[in-house]
C-alpha cells in the first residue's frame, strides 16, 4: 500500500513533471504521427485534407501486407525460441547452480556481451553467418556437413539466429526473478504430496513463473517488432520488417506512408501487448 | 506389517560438507505414536524430519517405513506427508485446489476426488473458503488448509516442522489440541519437531531430545522432565537446577558429590559407580525444592531471595546460592507465605529427588 492516498493533490504535483514530460515527448509527437498518416497530400502543410486512402493504399498492396505478416511472424518465432531457450537458462541458473558466486560469474557472462553497442554486435554476427563464416568452418571441420551452408547470411534463419542471441536474456531476467521468489518449501510440499518432479514443475514451478515468462515475451516481442537493424545488416537488402519499411519510405521522401506503416507498426504493438496482458496480471508481480 | 513400527531410524547420519547435521540417531516410532523432536535450533531435528520425508539424503545408516528401507525412494513414494513452518500453501490455488492436489497426484479417479475433498474441507472446517486463495486467509485457517492438504491422502506418519511456530500465541494452545485431537481420532504416527519445551511435554508420547546433531534422550514427557539422563537435557528443561562437583565418595547406592556451594548427596546411577574425584553433574527439579526443610531434607543450602514469580497456580522463586548461582523453586501458591526478596533462608531437597547424569560423550 502506497503511503500516498490515491486521490492526494500531492500525488498530482509528484506526479506532474514526469507526466509533463510523457506529454511533450511521447504522446503529442505519437499524435502528430497519426495526424500525418491521415493526410491527403505528401506534403507538409498543416490544412491538409485528412483522408483513409493512405490505409486503403497499404492493405490493397500485397507486398506490404506480406511486410506486416513476416513482421508479426517474425515475432511470434522469436518469442517461441527465446522463451524456451530463456526459461531453460533462468532454471539452470538458479535451480541447478546453488552456489551464488558462480550463480553471479554465469550471469555475467550473460550481461557482458551487452555492453557492447547494438550496432557491434550486429555486425559482429556477419563473419559467423557467411558463407566462410566461422559456423560454416565448425560444421566442415566437425563433417556434419560437405559444403558451406548458404542459409545463413542474407536469410531470415540468419536474422533469428542474431535475434536469438539478442533478445533470449530479454526472456530470462524475468524468469530468474519470478524463480528466485518462489519458497523451497512449495516444489518440497508438491513432492510430499506424491507429485514427481515433472509434475511438480508443470503444476507448481511453471504457473508460478508465469508472470515473468509473460514480461519476457513481452519484452521480445516489443524489440523483434522494433527491430530493423538485424534485418538491415544480416538480411541485406533482401528482408524487411515493417521498421525497415518506414526507413524505406521515410529516405524516399513519402511522409505520409512512413506515418501509416508507423502507426500500423505502433497498433500490432499494442494488440500483441493486450494479449499477453490478458494472459496475467503483472500488477500481481511481487505480491506474496 | 501391524508388528512393525511404523517409522525406525537405524544409525542414521547426514553431513553437509565438513559439518555433521545429524550423528548416529535411531529411533523407532510404533504406530500411531505422537513423538516430538525438541532441540536447539542447528542440533539437527530439522533434517532427521527431512531425511524422513526424502528431502535430504541419507549418508549413513537406514530409514524404513513399515519395515520397508526408504533410503532409496523420492519423497512423492514415501508414504509421508509432511506439515511445513511456512505451511507452504501453494498461492495459485485455491484452497478446494490445494486439499485435492495430493489426490490428483495419486491418480485418484474424479468422482472419488470430489468427494473426498467435500469430506475433508468440512472434517477440517475450511469449507467456507473453498475457493479462496490463501494470501486471503489468517494464520489459523492457513494452518488447517495445510493440515487437510497433508492429510487427505491418509498418509502412514505426518511429518511436522514447527507446525504451529508461525502462529501468534493467543492461537497456538487451540491449535495444538486440535492436532493432538486429529492424531488421535485417525491413529496415525505423527513426528512433530519443536524447540518448544510446552509442545513437546503436552503432547508427546514419547519426547526425543536432541543436541550437536545426536539424540540425548528418549522417554516419556514424565521420565525426560524428572530424569534427564545428561547435563544438557536437565539444562534444557524449564525448572531444573543443575550442579556441577566432583565425588567425594560412593556411600552404597548414594554417591556424595562436592560442589562449590556445599556437598549433596545423589542416588547413583545404574550400572557403574563413578569413581572419586571423577567429574559429575546432577540435577533438582524445582518443585522438588522446599523452603522448609525437615529432617528428611538431608540436602541443605543456604541462600538469598532474588526475584519472585506470580504464575498464579504456582509461585516461582529465584534464589542465589553463597557463590552467586542461581537455585530455582516452585510451589504452589496456596501453601506456605511468600518469601521476601532479600531474604535469607535454608532450602533443602531429599536425596531421592536429585538425578545423576551420564557422562558427557566425548564428541566423535
Amino acid at each position: 500500500m502506497s503511503p500516498l492516498r490515491e486521490r492526494a493533490a500531492v500525488s498530482y504535483v509528484l506526479a506532474a513533471p514526469g507526466g509533463l514530460w510523457m506529454l511533450v515527448a511521447l504522446v503529442a509527437p505519437t499524435l502528430f504521427i497519426a495526424w500525418v498518416s491521415f493526410w491527403a497530400s505528401r506534403t507538409f502543410a498543416l490544412s491538409n485534407a485528412l483522408t483513409l486512402a493512405n490505409y486503403v493504399k497499404f492493405f490493397t498492396r500485397p507486398a506490404y501486407v506480406r511486410v506486416l505478416g513476416d513482421t508479426v511472424e517474425q515475432a511470434i518465432v522469436m518469442m517461441l525460441i527465446t522463451g524456451v531457450i530463456g526459461y531453460a537458462i533462468a532454471y539452470f541458473l538458479v535451480v541447478h547452480v546453488r552456489r551464488p558466486a558462480f550463480q553471479l560469474a554465469l550471469f555475467l557472462l550473460l550481461v557482458v556481451p551487452f555492453w557492447t553497442s547494438a550496432l557491434i554486435r550486429t555486425i559482429a554476427w556477419i563473419p559467423f553467418l557467411g558463407v566462410n563464416g566461422v559456423i560454416n568452418q565448425a560444421l566442415l571441420l566437425l563433417g556434419i556437413v560437405d559444403r558451406p551452408v548458404e542459409a545463413f547470411l542474407f536469410t531470415r534463419t540468419g536474422i533469428t539466429l542474431a535475434q536469438t542471441s539478442f533478445y533470449t536474456l530479454l526472456a530470462t531476467g524475468p524468469v530468474v526473478y519470478t524463480l528466485r521468489n518462489i519458497p523451497r518449501s512449495l516444489p518440497e510440499a508438491a513432492q510430499c504430496l506424491h507429485a514427481t518432479p515433472l509434475r511438480v514443475f508443470w503444476r507448481i514451478v511453471f504457473p508460478l513463473t508465469l508472470p515473468g515468462v509473460v514480461i519476457g515475451q513481452i519484452l521480445v516481442f516489443l524489440n523483434v517488432m522494433a527491430d530493423f537493424a538485424t534485418a538491415q545488416a544480416i538480411g541485406g537488402h533482401k528482408l524487411a520488417f515493417l521498421g525497415n519499411l518506414v526507413i524505406l519510405l521515410y529516405e524516399s521522401g513519402q511522409l505520409t506512408f512512413a506515418a501509416v506503416v508507423g502507426v500500423l507498426l505502433m497498433i500490432a504493438m499494442l494488440l500483441g501487448v493486450a494479449v499477453l496482458l490478458k494472459v496475467v496480471d503483472i500488477r500481481r508481480l511481487g505480491a506474496p | 506389517m501391524a508388528d512393525r513400527p511404523d517409522l525406525e531410524l537405524i544409525g542414521v547420519t547426514k553431513r553437509f560438507g565438513a559439518f555433521t547435521a545429524v550423528r548416529d540417531v535411531s529411533l523407532a516410532v510404533e504406530h500411531g505414536q505422537f513423538v516430538c523432536l525438541l532441540g536447539p535450533s542447528g542440533c539437527g531435528k530439522t533434517t532427521t524430519l527431512r531425511m524422513i520425508a526424502g528431502l535430504e539424503e541419507v549418508d549413513a545408516g537406514e530409514i524404513r517405513i513399515a519395515g520397508v528401507r526408504v533410503n532409496e525412494r523420492p519423497p512423492w513414494q514415501r508414504d509421508i506427508a509432511m506439515m511445513f513452518q511456512d505451511f507452504a500453501l501453494f498461492p495459485h490455488m485455491t484452497v478446494a485446489r490445494q486439499v485435492a492436489f495430493g489426490l490428483e497426484m495419486l491418480r485418484r479417479p474424479a468422482a472419488e476426488i470430489r468427494r473426498r475433498v467435500a469430506e475433508t474441507l468440512g472434517a477440517f472446517d475450511i469449507a467456507a473458503f473453498a475457493d479462496r486463495k490463501p494470501d486471503t486467509l489468517s494464520g489459523g485457517q492457513k494452518q488447517r488448509v495445510a493440515l487437510a492438504r497433508a492429510l487427505i491422502t491418509e498418509p502412514r506418519i505426518l511429518l511436522l516442522d514447527e507446525p504451529i511456530g508461525s502462529l501468534d500465541f493467543s492461537l497456538r494452545e487451540a491449535v495444538m489440541l486440535e492436532l493432538r485431537d486429529v492424531q488421535r481420532r485417525l491413529g496415525i504416527s505423527f513426528v512433530w519437531v519443536t524447540h518448544d519445551q510446552n509442545e513437546a511435554f503436552s503432547l508427546g508420547d514419547r519426547v526425543v531430545v536432541m543436541t550437536h546433531a545426536r539424540i540425548e534422550q528418549v522417554g516419556t514427557p514424565e521420565d525426560i522432565a524428572e530424569r534427564p539422563r545428561t547435563r544438557f537435557v536437565a539444562t534444557f528443561v524449564q525448572g531444573t537446577n543443575v550442579f556441577d562437583g566432583t565425588v567425594e565418595r560412593a556411600e552404597g547406592d548414594h554417591v556424595r558429590v562436592r560442589t562449590a556451594t556445599g556437598s549433596f548427596v545423589v542416588p547413583a546411577r545404574d550400572g557403574r559407580p563413578p569413581d572419586p574425584g571423577e567429574a559429575v553433574s546432577f540435577s533438582v527439579r524445582a518443585a522438588l525444592v522446599t523452603a522448609q526443610p525437615g529432617a528428611e531434607h538431608v540436602n541443605q543450602v543456604g541462600a538469598v531471595c532474588h526475584a519472585v514469580e506470580y504464575l498464579g497456580a504456582i509461585r516461582r522463586y529465584d534464589f542465589r546460592l553463597v557463590d552467586g548461582r542461581s537455585l530455582k523453586l516452585e510451589e504452589f501458591t496456596g501453601r506456605g507465605r511468600r518469601i521476601a526478596e532479600g531474604e535469607a533462608i535454608t532450602l533443602g531437597w531429599r536425596v531421592e529427588d536429585g538425578v545423576l547424569h551420564a557422562p558427557a560423550e566425548a564428541p566423535a
